[in-house]
């Protein structure tokens, strides 16, 4: 029997390190071991030091365990080749060359990257060798372990088999069509998706355990995530609280701080998240590579056992590594004689909420007309502004010239539903018909449609003199952005129309290019990466950085966050995670061709309205921009 | 078994089937502009369902040995290709080609066929 354990959480919280970590501890213990991401910005091959990619690999140096980074394009390619084979048998090449186009849509990447990780839930379907490489594999693991993207992507992830099962049980009882094909002629995805759901709701099978660190934001998300998973029958196993700072570091008053505040988020965790916990300890460097992942599975195991020490300090620096051009990097920020919008993007828990929220509030204080959303389904602007964000922008209390807005997916699509049933009731349609239309737009695609249409109406407005995104983690956001492009060719690919049905493609288009055309011009648009000095966030920021290159966008910024000042580093253990996060920024000035703004950490979260001024007040003071 | 045995089998308890060009989503509802050629097939198939008719819509993605079962239709894209599509078939025979039928065009090609 296959045991299936997920390790899910908040962004930055430490999912991919407590899954590696327990996937390296059970091969060694002798089970054979399938460690699966599904975020599309995978770090498990900058853990594992070693190509991992979109085949089940065998990871080095541990006998028994394999792992795969579900690539959501590699699977989008195996899925049309997967529908194209029958086809090409028995149509003409002219033909089978359109249905390819047809094929190369959004939609399709989206049902192939979900299909492909129901593979993995779906015993009957490991033994089938669908990617290259996979034969070589071993039928029949022990244990898969799921290393998710972070929480808001992953709920949605698992709401799918249960949102396509029904999709395709309505469309059976109505009109017989989905957005993926006829129902009867999916009924093997739709059986599928059932066994996969069956699996995740099974406790036997399936272990959940939520990865957080003692904050305010990662609690919160925690709960709201593991409320979503109980709705769909899925329950939380376990919590991993990690990120402790150890006690002893208190002797410094920075650290003493940030550990008090600690200390009342353990206690909150206690009270609202009551289920077993294991605390990990906050280390003195990063765990990258098998051996140090070795030397750290003790933790996860024994709360008692002894904390790695992984730094070296001694190799000082002998200045601080500081921001590299303060005044160049503000005025990527501020809109120069039109309106910018800005875009800050990043690994999970870099601060891209922390950053956003500052730089907006900055920018009211200015009198800039602002616009702050976050295409996060994990939504955290409100809570770190300390106000009450909805679908709709609206203006934030206590800052003014500050509106706020959240793109949520679900608001979005009943909004999106109401609007193309009142059309089509206007143009006379069948109440029959028009009944029809509702069962095919209870989709997943209609959620997905519905967010990237709402984003293209916050992003192409003029009611503001600054717009600034918070954006979802890497993977999730790449895709956002690079949706107007992937629409418009579809619309190209488009069979025939009517001429109405032109006009509106049209329409369309020409939006979807004042969209494209405003992220691809440096002086309407700002990309701003936001990263710790850590590798994994340097790494990815620079991954996505060349993709978004690859469509013509430019990065204008880079953010590093949560700098620890020299000052209050004193103990051998501050030290040296001083030191590794210079050399980082070493690293980050050399690696991106833009100006650097360091953001220091300070001793408290940044959590409501007085603590962002107070960030804002240490960030943006620099006396050439103070207005 | 030949291509012409395996074709000969056009007879079908169904009244209406379409034969769709390449498509990625049947319904005209999933792409970030409505479809309203699909969207009035769809509304066309919904009325002739009430009034009893058995219809059905052929996809390539998901059946594409349907457009093989019928030797006119197999036929017809052989020569024709992409042009002859989608293919309007009532009771075993081709009525309409190279766009959607109306409802009209449907209730007068079911008189026709008797």
């Amino acid at each position: 029997m296959t045991e299936f354990l997920f390790f899910s959480g908040k962004g930055g919280v430490g999912k991919t390190t407590m899954a590696c970590t327990t996937a390296v501890a059970e091969a060694d213990a002798g089970r054979r071991v399938l460690i699966v991401t599904t975020d599309p910005a995978s770090n498990l091959a900058d853990v594992f030091e070693q190509p991992i990619g979109h085949a089940v690999t065998a990871i080095g140096g541990v006998p028994n365990l394999w792992a795969m980074e579900i690539d959501p394009d590699k699977a989008t390619a195996e899925y049309t080749d997967r529908t194209l084979a029958p086809i090409r048998e028995i149509f003409p090449p002219e033909i089978v060359r359109v249905m390819e186009e047809q094929l190369a849509g959004p939609c399709t990447a989206e049902v192939a990257a979900f299909d492909r990780f129901a593979d993995f839930l779906d015993p009957a379907a490991l033994f089938e060798p669908t990617a290259p490489g996979e034969a070589t594999a071993p039928a029949g693991f022990d244990l898969i372990i799921f290393d998710t993207a972070p929480t808001g992507h992953t709920v949605r992830l698992l709401e799918l088999p249960e949102a396509w099962t029904r999709s395709i049980t309505e469309a059976e009882a109505g009109t017989g069509q989905t957005c993926i094909g006829p129902a009867a002629a999916i009924a093997d995805a739709k059986a599928k998706y059932e066994r996969a759901l069956a699996a995740l709701r099974n406790p036997r099978l399936t272990r959940f355990v939520f990865v957080l660190q003692p904050e305010a934001t990662s609690i919160s998300e925690t709960r709201r995530a593991g409320a979503e998973l109980a709705k769909l029958g899925i329950a939380t196993t376990e919590l991993i609280v990690n990120g402790v700072i150890p006690r002893e570091e208190a002797s410094s008053p920075f650290f003493a701080s940030r550990i008090a505040m600690q200390e009342r988020h353990l206690a909150e965790i206690a009270r609202q998240l009551p289920m077993p916990a294991r605390r990990i300890p906050l280390l003195d460097g990063e765990v990258r590579g098998v051996a140090r992942l070795r030397a750290f599975a003790p933790l996860l195991s024994d709360a008692g056992a002894a904390r790695p020490v992984f730094g070296t300090p001694g190799s000082s620096h002998s200045t601080q590594v500081a921001s590299s051009d303060v005044d160049a990097a503000l005025a990527m920020l501020r809109p120069s004689g039109r309106p910018r919008t800005i875009f800050f993007a990043g690994k999970g828990g870099v601060g891209k909420t922390v950053v956003s929220c500052a730089t907006a509030v900055w920018l009211a204080a200015l009198g800039h007309r602002t616009l702050l959303v976050t295409t996060d389904p994990a939504a955290h602007i409100g809570a770190v502004l300390g106000a009450t964000v909805g679908s709709e922008p609206a203006p934030v209390a206590g800052v003014e010239g500050l509106w706020a807005a959240n793109v949520d997916a679900k608001a979005a699509a009943v909004a999106y539903t109401d609007r193309i049933i009142a059309d089509a009731v206007a143009r006379g349609r069948s109440p029959e018909a028009i009944a029809g239309m509702r069962e095919e737009l209870d989709s997943p695609c209609t959620e997905e449609m519905a967010a990237f249409d709402r984003f293209i109406e916050l992003a192409s407005g003029d009611t503001y003199d600054v717009t600034v995104f918070d954006t979802a983690p890497t993977g999730h956001t790449l895709r956002l952005l690079e949706l107007p492009i992937d629409w418009s060719r579809q619309i190209d690919v488009k069979i025939f129309a009517s001429v109405e049905a032109t006009a509106a493609d049209d329409v369309a288009k020409a939006r979807f290019g004042r969209v494209i055309e405003m992220m691809r011009d440096p002086a309407q648009s700002t990309f701003a990466f936001v990263m710790y000095p850590e590798a994994t966030p340097i790494v990815e920021a620079e991954r996505a950085i060349r993709e978004l290159g690859t469509v013509g966008i430019p990065l204008g910024l880079v953010v590093a966050n949560m700098v620890l000042s020299e000052d209050v580093c004193e103990t051998p253990y501050a030290r040296a995670r001083y030191e590794m996060q210079q050399r980082h920024l070493v690293e980050i000035n050399r690696r991106f061709d833009v100006p650097v703004l360091q953001v220091p950490l300070i001793e408290t979260e940044v959590f409501g309205l007085d603590r962002v001024r107070d960030l804002v007040g240490r960030l943006f003071t620099t006396p050439s921009l103070v207005a | 078994m030949t291509d012409s045995a395996k074709l000969s089998a056009t007879t079908t308890a169904i009244d209406v089937e379409v034969f769709d060009p390449p498509l990625c989503c049947p319904t005209g509802l999933c792409g970030p502009v409505l479809d309203t050629t699909l969207l009035d097939l769809g509304e066309t198939i919904v009325a002739l369902q009430a009034e009893g008719h058995a219809v059905t819509r052929h996809m390539m993605t998901t059946d594409p040995q349907a457009f093989m079962r019928n030797r006119e239709v197999y036929e017809a894209i052989k020569a024709r290709k992409l042009e002859v599509l989608p293919i309007t078939v009532v009771r075993g025979r081709i009525v309409k080609t190279g766009a959607y039928p109306t409802l009209d065009e449907l209730h007068a090609a079911l008189a026709a066929a008797g």
